[in-house]
């Protein structure tokens, strides 16, 4: 007993290090993964207040370029209407059709916590269940791809954003149809990466990269971004490097996009597994 | 005593509120984002005991990891630096000793020694983050180019920082 308590006394240090240091690792363990992200940001109604403040000064001096963004997208969605407009002129649908159900649902939020110099990087959206926020949901900014929801509180939710290391996307090759898997290799915030597309298939510089609708969270044909240069990986595949169509440096207002049909999707694909 | 508790109290604050509203803040390239709240751990008293100390540390890194929404990641690094401290100190003592009841600064030790004791204690701070936020040893050396570039930042705004301590 003596010689236990010695020890204690000359290794208490060393005991309290481990011990404080066991707890860090725990929680960098069991808090910092894929989904239990959520739990902590709910910790953080303390730090909340000052991350809003902060990001509505930062957004104070990017006004003019939020602006421009919003008025592009304006623009692009009278096109948009335009066109429908034009089509529904001649195409006679009934609306209770439900071949013809609405399959995604849009909603429109604002970030207010947002990194891109980390490995793993993840926005804060000012929206969450209450208003109809659910995990798995996409966020683009304009029409193109910016992350996807990870975690909803009852009013925020955070989405892992393209620029993290776990965030693994589904697209093709606008052009030509081959399909990949885009990643991001944690180098800049400008560029991911595009693998998985075969050797014998021509693209060059330039080239559209966009969502396929596969994984059931992004509609189909968003935009990601521009082949900026390529190689020849080891394999029979290219390792394509896109230029990001998101600045995500400057998001700030951003779609939400809901899938109503995942579900289904995802039960039948079940099913063959 | 009083005093010195209500002293480091406004250190603490202030260092935490640079921290979470200028340095989380930067976005220089992603190879920069200095940590200068570690500055905390170097001006805690000489003769301060290491329990106290490593759980000052383990404070100091959790209300860090509440910002920046990383459980566990700045605690483990500072944990790591409060440990190490008095092994630095003694390491890197001066000749004659130091002087008690006196704060390990520039003023009272010299530009020279502050630098090294600041530097150690920084790249050991930065290693252990880095290296535990992408957690793995692929990119090896992108990683450690982080650290040496973020470190040198960190040790600059320190040293900054110091220097406004000292002419006040």
């Amino acid at each position: 007993m003596r010689n236990l308590l010695n020890f204690l006394a000359k290794y208490n240090n060393l005991i309290i290090f481990l011990i404080l240091e066991g707890i860090a690792v725990y929680l960098l363990s069991t808090g910092n993964n894929y989904h239990n992200t959520r739990v902590i940001r709910g910790i953080r109604g303390v730090t909340r207040g000052i991350e809003e403040r902060v990001s509505n000064t930062r957004s104070y001096f990017r006004l003019r370029d939020i602006s421009q963004a919003l008025a592009l997208e304006n623009a692009s969605l009278k096109n948009t209407i335009e066109q429908l407009g034009k089509k529904e002129d001649v195409t006679l649908l009934s609306v209770s059709d439900t071949v013809y159900h609405q399959q995604y649902v849009y909603s429109s939020a604002r970030i207010i916590g947002n990194s891109v110099n980390r490995q793993k990087n993840f926005f804060t959206l000012n929206k969450g269940k209450r208003q109809g926020m659910s995990v798995d949901m996409a966020v683009t900014s304009g029409n193109s791809v910016a992350g996807v929801i990870v975690g909803c509180s009852d009013n925020y939710s955070v989405a892992m954003s393209v620029l993290n290391l776990d965030f693994k996307l589904s697209a093709r090759i606008r052009s030509n149809g081959y399909f990949g898997s885009l990643s991001w290799e944690g180098k800049d915030w400008n560029h991911a990466i595009l693998s998985e597309i075969p050797q014998h298939v021509t693209f060059g510089v330039g080239d559209t990269v966009e969502t396929t609708g596969y994984s059931a969270i992004f509609p189909e044909g968003l935009l990601i971004g521009t082949v900026s240069s390529f190689e020849k990986s080891g394999s029979d595949f290219y390792r394509i490097e896109v230029a990001l169509a998101t600045d995500f440096r400057k998001l700030r207002f951003v779609s939400v996009i809901g899938n109503l049909k995942k579900k289904e999707q995802i039960e039948l694909e079940n099913q063959f597994k | 005593m009083i005093n010195r508790i209500l002293r480091f109290t406004v250190i603490f604050v202030l260092l935490l509120l640079l921290q979470v509203l200028l340095f989380n803040n930067i976005e220089f390239s992603g190879y920069v984002n200095p940590f200068v709240y570690i500055m905390f751990i170097l001006l805690l008293p000489v003769e301060i005991p290491s329990w106290l100390l490593l759980i000052l540390s383990f404070a100091t890194g959790l209300i860090i990891d509440f910002f920046t929404g990383t459980p566990g990641m700045h605690c483990a690094s500072t944990v790591l630096a409060g440990f190490l401290r008095p092994y630095v100190l003694r390491i890197i003592s001066p000749r004659d000793g130091y002087e008690p009841g006196a704060d390990p600064s520039m003023v009272i030790y010299g530009f020279r020694w502050f630098l090294i004791y600041a530097s150690i204690i920084v790249l050991v701070h930065h290693i252990a983050l880095f290296y535990l936020e992408v957690f793995r040893f692929a990119d090896f050396f992108r990683t450690l180019v982080r650290v040496l570039l973020s470190s040198l930042f960190s040790v600059t705004f320190i040293l900054l920082l110091e220097f406004i301590r000292k002419g006040k």
